[in-house]
């Protein structure tokens, strides 16, 4: 008899100020030792529900609070979040700002020390949690010097030595490399396991949902779908009407006209089996000649890196002999772990690092003959974080400053940014107040402002974090636009589908080197190597790779199924 | 990047009591500002500077270098607009003056220079815990230790937004002073967002562990005043000592100076 643990009945909840509701009527129970994954687009109030659980809502936010939300017994509503947080462990996305001790058993040990526990206790939670993510060794280092991935991992520690018995995870994996990723979900499998503890996570990223008993569609405030995991997934439909990325796998069946739709890549080789359908081999060789020559038509090397090496404080090596070129007209995605260097290799490119050993050229001058000032009208470079660059009141001003700081005249500063906010899809938004923008928005703004100063070549470091979906795909067919218009484009990020459905080439990064480079279709087809630079190709090419050919994405595919009409 | 103020160095000084190493700093500022005459606040002097030796705390000076001249600079001069003496050099410098604002330069400089090897030498746990044990309650002593760890993050998304705004063509080295200023604008904008940012998620992280959950809480980290934190703390008791002897006596004035 399952035995509810959260019932939220009929839950809504305005943001002060904001005439919309944040939540319209949200009816959810949980279950005791439940795994219960939430997905929407953004603003559709995930995180809005979660901080509902240990009473972030109504304690730390202001707004409008109506409805019965009931946490093992308690109205959070007459709970501070302190006393919440005896029953309910809650795990953010940014583990930057959530960590604050100087070393890792300090940092679990805050929590009970809260409670008030016995040193003896207090050790023994420690010993414990620590042991249970893996974290064991690292007792003594301070928590700045982990990798993304064991900071997260650090994260939920210090939580559960509170011994929730609900942890809430708010898109907790969203800045970290896919294998960083997959550690932190083999924690999450660990716990789901447990039946003394009731997991509820906001996910992106639908391959991480996989394990969930149930998952929870949520738009605009409301629940839109809710149930157990396959069901849910195998909705493509609704899932993509929604801006939630469905999984490659079951759409491609979906589109091929199966019924039942497998989720993971094992299950799609033998369905695909199963059926008896073939891939047509010359329309799969006739497509990857076809790419060969797009790209062997590129032949002017813009940016060139002799034997770069870089290292900081003169100790560390961050780049270790990187030779590369980059050619004109180009789209170029590099890849890597967190702290494999591939920031670092990038802030070459605009000449906001100069070589410590080596060359780097841009145009054939080197960068250190040309500076960052001058770099700049050549090479942009959009920093991952839009909140590090915007300043100005409105965003015409914004867009504007890149232009008039290159002393060009006000006239032509018109025409500039009417260009550039046309291109990122803002146009007709000059005079609005940036800061009040969506996130997707406040991104277009900062890449609208890098354009304005007409640069040749683009550099995009992470565009697509913290976007939905929808906002993705966007964001990705817009920067394919302006390399189609002549823009070369080199962008870092950690999502490998967004790799595979718009790079041309792909840079693979590992410990400050060039680990592997080619084609994006030549470095897919490696999943092994792949694997060890702690990076892992989409499901869906995992899953064209075991049936013997690389396709990047479902429609790709079906264009090469034999017996099917295009 | 490594914006941390605490060095890992494990020296003779990180292993006192941070007790003992926040009384050594609040008796150094007894014992600076005792004496006018410079020459008499050497011996403090050598004693800080002995401290920032051994516990290999240069590296954290040598970070804020350029502030520290800045204000030694402005220290030198301004302070003889507010002393007057009997030795006149010319315009507005005295013999007495000037020896009064290297005098005033070197305590300032003192005085951080104390902070910065109680910092650089105590973990922000062990600052909060030693001032708990020494009577400041567990909000003031955490608000306290909140500040400092500020100090790291704003260091960190400083330098990443300067280098997005340098991507963009800002130029922070050129121009007259004004203009310079009126530059930082690009600068600040950012970073005030981004730690109030930062701010709230840290807020929020703290009070889903409980921060004061309880009337009362116990600390992991133990305190254990130890053999040679009597030693060096009777030391220090007895230099303070004899320094306030001194100074009652009537040394280490600058005879002839008239400040207001």
């Amino acid at each position: 008899m399952p035995e509810p643990i959260i019932t939220i009945k009929d839950l809504r909840f305005n943001y002060r100020g904001v005439k919309k509701p944040a939540l319209d009527g949200i009816d959810l129970e949980v279950n005791k030792g439940e795994f219960l994954v939430i997905m929407g687009p953004s603003e559709a109030g995930k995180s809005t529900l979660a901080s509902t659980i240990n009473s972030l809502i109504p304690n730390f936010f202001n707004g409008k609070l109506k409805g019965e939300i009931n946490v093992m017994g308690r109205n959070t509503r007459e709970q501070s979040v302190a006393q919440m947080s005896e029953i309910v462990g809650m795990v953010f996305q940014d583990f930057e700002a959530e960590l604050f001790s100087t070393n890792v058993e300090l940092e679990v040990a805050f929590g009970p020390e809260n409670f008030a526990e016995e040193w003896d206790e207090i050790k023994r939670r420690i010993d414990e949690n620590l042991n249970y993510v893996g974290l064991d060794a690292f007792r003594r280092r301070p928590p700045s010097t982990l990798s993304g991935g064991q900071k997260q991992k650090l994260a939920i520690a210090s939580v559960l030595a509170l011994k929730p018995k609900i942890l809430v995870m708010d898109e907790p994996t969203t800045d970290l490399d896919p294998i960083s990723k997959m550690g932190v979900f083999e924690i999450t499998h660990k716990l789901c396991k447990r039946d003394d503890l009731t997991l509820m996570i906001i996910e992106h990223e639908t391959e991480e949902a996989l394990f969930a008993d149930r998952v929870a569609l949520i738009q605009e405030g409301k629940i839109i779908k809710i149930g157990p995991t396959r069901e849910v997934l195998t909705d493509v439909d609704t899932m993509e009407s929604l801006g939630v990325m469905p999984l490659g796998i079951p759409k491609f069946f979906k589109r091929m006209g199966a019924s039942d739709l497998p989720l993971t890549p094992d299950e799609g080789v033998q369905a695909f089996q199963a059926q008896g359908w073939k891939v047509d081999s010359a329309a799969y060789d006739k497509k990857v000649s076809e790419e060969k020559a797009a790209l062997a038509k590129l032949t002017e090397p813009l940016i060139q890196c002799k034997n770069l090496e870089y290292s900081y404080n003169n100790t560390v090596k961050a780049l270790n002999g990187v030779s590369m070129d980059i050619f004109k007209g180009d789209m170029v995605a590099i890849v890597g772990q967190n702290g494999s260097g591939k920031t670092t290799l990038a802030k070459h490119f605009n000449g906001l690092f100069m070589p410590s050993a080596g060359e780097v050229t841009v145009n054939g001058i080197p960068t250190k003959d040309q500076g960052v000032f001058k770099l700049g009208q050549k090479v942009g470079y959009v920093f991952q974080n839009p909140d590090h660059q915007i300043f100005s009141e409105t965003v015409f001003e914004e867009v504007a400053f890149s232009p008039r700081l290159r002393k060009v005249s006000e006239e032509e500063v018109k025409v500039t940014v009417t260009d550039a906010l046309e291109a990122v899809g803002l146009a007709g938004c000059e005079e609005m107040d940036p800061f009040s923008l969506t996130k997707s928005g406040r991104q277009r703004v900062a890449v609208a402002s890098i354009l304005a100063a007409k640069p040749e070549i683009l550099i995009l470091d992470e565009p697509t974090t913290g976007l939905d979906y929808a906002e993705q795909r966007s964001m990705m067919n817009m920067v394919r636009k302006l390399n189609e218009n002549g823009s070369t484009i080199i962008f870092v990020t950690h999502h490998m589908w967004v790799v595979a459905e718009y790079a041309k080439r792909v840079f693979v990064m590992k410990d400050g080197q060039l680990f592997l480079q080619g084609t994006t279709r030549e470095v897919f087809a490696h999943a092994e190597e792949l694997q060890t630079a702690s990076l892992r190709p989409p499901h869906f090419v995992e899953f064209s790779n075991k049936l013997g050919n690389t396709f990047l994405y479902p429609e790709e595919m079906l264009e090469c199924m034999e017996g099917r009409e295009n | 990047m490594d914006a941390e103020l605490y060095l890992d160095n494990n020296s003779f000084i990180h292993r006192l009591d941070p007790r003992t190493k926040i009384i050594i700093f609040l008796l150094s500022f007894v014992a600076i500002l005792l004496f006018q005459n410079p020459v008499w606040m050497l011996p403090v002097a050598f004693l800080i500077f002995l401290e920032l030796y051994v516990s290999k705390a240069f590296k954290n000076i040598y970070r804020i270098r350029v502030l520290l001249i800045i204000l030694s600079l402005f220290s030198l001069i301004l302070w003889n607009f507010f002393a007057r003496g009997q030795t006149h050099w010319f315009l507005f410098l005295y013999k007495e003056s000037f020896l009064y604002s290297i005098a005033r330069t070197l305590l300032m400089v003192l005085m951080i220079s104390a902070g910065v090897v109680l910092i650089s030498t105590t973990r922000n746990e062990e600052l909060v815990l030693g001032l708990i044990k020494l009577g400041v309650p567990y909000r003031v002593g955490f608000a306290i230790s909140t500040a400092l760890r500020l100090v790291p993050t704003i260091a960190s998304s400083t330098v990443t937004i300067s280098q997005a705004q340098r991507s963009r063509g800002l130029d922070l080295d050129s121009g007259n002073l004004i203009a310079r200023i009126k530059k930082f604008l690009p600068l600040l904008v950012p970073v005030f967002i981004s730690t109030i940012r930062s701010t709230n998620i840290f807020a929020m992280a703290l009070e889903s562990k409980g921060f004061g959950a309880r009337e009362n809480r116990t600390n992991y980290l133990r305190l254990k005043m130890q053999k040679s934190d009597y030693i060096v703390l009777g030391l220090v008791i007895v230099f303070v000592i004899a320094s306030v002897t001194l100074s009652i006596m009537g040394y280490g004035k600058l005879t002839g100076l008239k400040n207001f």
